[in-house]
């Protein structure tokens, strides 16, 4: 079964869309296989603040099969550069939901950090085939930092632990 | 069930209160902890992180069925 963020980052790429994923599941990438992760029910998806952009991100949700979100509602259409921009504005959070629960924030928000410094930096992986561009781990765990929210706090205070862990491993040392 | 679902209540109760006052510090040996990490084999540019990550969306989906379960009120 594919899972739905390869779907959404092969019609990302086929939109040209620079993305970083960030947050707790960008955090997960950089766990070896059959380490525990982190929990986390979305994904967040960093993006430059233009206009043009967030019309392919949009466009490129819709082919991935995903319902777009502003809030409680659903985002409205024609959604055009007229609407992106004012989006931009409002620096309001577009959510992109499907099956199983799947959900993806589209964010221009990353705290701390501007798209530019973060992308230049990057990290592309593999998921089922697909390129994803992720963060570095050291800049999400510093925007976590930067956030200072209490949920980043519970990551913060297990996630030093974890990285031990995993380096302790003999596989790994 | 019930004696399990209030030690659960009372699990998450004390990581919101223990969230609400812990204070972060980056420390060099936290950094460096990063840095290795991040130069391991598998998270080079290219590494395959299938594997991974379904065991993300696996744990997801537990977490998501167990939080929809019934709930003591």
């Amino acid at each position: 079964m594919t899972h739905p963020l390869a779907t959404l980052a092969r019609e990302l790429a086929a939109h040209s869309v620079r993305y970083l994923l960030i947050g707790v599941s960008g955090a997960n990438l950089y766990a070896p296989a059959g380490q525990a992760v982190f929990i986390t029910k979305d994904f967040d998806l960093f993006l430059p603040p233009d206009p043009d952009t967030l019309v392919h991100a949009w466009t490129a949700s819709e082919r991935a099969a995903l319902e777009l979100w502003i809030g409680d509602e659903p985002l409205e259409t024609p959604r055009d550069r007229w609407l992106a921009e004012r989006v931009i504005a409002q620096r309001a959070l577009v959510r992109a939901t499907g099956a199983s629960d799947f959900q993806v924030d589209l964010t221009w928000v990353m705290a701390g950090f501007a798209f530019e410094a973060v992308w230049q930096e990057r990290r592309e992986f593999m998921i089922e085939g697909v390129p994803v561009p992720a963060a570095r781990l050291l800049h999400i765990v510093e925007s976590k930092r930067a956030a200072g929210r209490p949920k980043d706090h519970l990551f913060l205070a297990t996630h030093k632990d974890a990285l031990e862990q995993l380096l302790r491993k003999p596989d790994h040392s | 069930m019930a004696d399990e679902l209030e030690r659960a209540d009372r699990l998450f109760e004390e990581a919101q209160a223990f969230a609400r006052t812990y204070r972060f510090e980056m420390t060099d040996e936290y950094r460096a902890l990063i840095e290795r990490v991040e130069a391991m084999p598998q998270n080079q540019p290219g590494a395959d992180k299938s594997g991974p990550w379904r065991g993300s969306a696996a744990d997801h989906r537990a977490f998501v069925d167990a939080s929809s379960g019934p709930r003591r009120m």
